[in-house]
């Protein structure tokens, strides 16, 4: 059975990474978890034609696939397709510029809010948004192994990142301002 | 003392906002549990050995009992566990060809068979038992079209033949196996059914037990 020893060196280190986008996909532990087993079910047979890329992106593009097809089933409306012609590429100014970490107790309370603000706005996006910010920010993925997981050119990666960060940042707004 | 600078609303960073989550240990070890299974069923002769050797596998498997049955002329039972077993072997190979028609609806599934065979096969979701309908296709048995109705039980696939038997009356479940799977068959209301499956026979017995009950 040859190249399949190599299955778990190579595959196994990405299983976090597998874990991260099935579960922002899924928006649970529970069904991501049966994602990426499947997802590693299907890697494992389709193995030969991994031959020597780069096993991340390869991987991904699997529980990619696993996840859409389990959403078809169960939430079909999470996966409507995207006209992305609407996207008009808009001059943002660089969002999400980091602020310095303080060890004052107000602002780490804040911090934690913060996180769950932005946990919450970026599981309500719409998953062709959600997805690419994913593999951008949490993964570090270049636009181009962005482009072959989501099976879309450079130029779509790109305006949709733009985009999903602009409606992040409107739904970030929104949820302080209803907050306070 | 200065405070020092408050977040402010849009003043985020999604690589240090937002949670990076990571696979627990449980699934971890299911994984690995099911490579294991895997490269189990990789080892059979008979299947994902390559396609071409597994249907040529199949092919001779099918000759030689033609040959056989000039021969020795074993049971009808016997003809048709290799013929449906054949069938199963050739839906699982190729991937593109599993279904002709797949989804876990049963109203899906049903009205599909509808003009592409003389008769209606029963079709029952059994999700809510763990044996969740996957998808239909057609299939030829014993020189007629029959219905291919696939079920899903965890990781693997169960093949439930249908077509019509009406002169008979209804008999109780069979099992066996044949070449590592489990074969099953019955009779109910004019209608028979096989059931194939590379899952446990105790997996395919619960299955037969729900059909049977329904």
């Amino acid at each position: 059975m040859g190249r399949h020893s190599d299955f778990a060196p190579s595959v196994m280190p990405h299983l976090d990474a597998a874990f991260n986008l099935a579960r922002w996909l899924t928006r649970n532990d529970h069904d991501a978890e049966d994602v990426v087993q499947e997802a590693f079910v299907r890697a494992y047979r389709f193995f030969d034609s991994l031959k020597d890329s780069d096993a991340r992106p390869w991987l991904l593009a699997i529980v990619r696939n696993t996840a859409y097809t389990w959403l078809r089933k169960n939430r079909p409306a999470d996966v409507v397709p995207l006209d992305d012609t609407s996207l008009i590429p808009e001059d943002m100014p660089t969002l999400g510029h980091s602020a310095p970490s303080d060890s004052n107790p107000e602002v780490v309370l804040l911090q934690s809010a913060n996180r769950k603000l932005v946990n919450q706005a970026l599981e309500d996006l719409p998953v062709p948004f959600r997805e690419v910010l994913v593999m951008r920010e949490l993964e570090d993925m270049s636009y181009k192994e962005i482009a072959a997981v989501a099976e879309i050119p450079i130029g779509t990666v790109m305006s949709r990142l733009s985009r999903g960060r602009e409606l992040l940042r409107q739904a970030l707004e929104l949820r302080l301002r209803r907050a306070s | 003392m200065t405070p020092g600078p408050r977040p402010e609303p849009g003043d985020f960073e999604i690589a240090r906002d937002a949670t990076y989550y990571r696979a627990s240990d449980a699934l971890r070890e299911r994984i690995d549990a099911s490579l294991d299974e895997e490269g189990r069923a990789r080892r059979r002769p008979m299947l994902r050995r390559g396609l071409a050797l597994a249907a040529a596998f199949v092919a001779v498997g099918v000759m030689s009992w033609n040959l056989a049955l000039l021969q020795a002329s074993p049971s009808r039972d016997e003809m048709f566990a290799r013929e449906v077993l054949a069938a199963h072997v050739r839906s699982l190979m190729s991937p593109g060809r599993q279904y002709d028609v797949e989804s876990s609806d049963q109203h899906t599934v049903k009205p599909w068979f509808a003009g592409k065979l003389d008769f209606t096969p029963p079709v029952r979701d059994l999700a809510a038992d763990g044996y969740p309908l996957a998808g239909g296709r057609l299939d030829y048995v014993d020189g007629r079209t029959v219905a291919e109705l696939t079920y899903r039980r965890r990781l693997h696939a169960v093949s439930l033949f249908v077509w019509p038997e009406s002169r008979d009356p209804d008999s109780a479940a069979k099992s066996r196996t044949l070449n590592g799977y489990s074969l099953a068959t019955w009779r109910k209301g004019g209608v028979r059914f096989w059931a194939v499956t590379d899952a446990a026979p105790a997996e395919l017995s619960r299955f037969v037990e729900l059909l049977e009950a329904g």
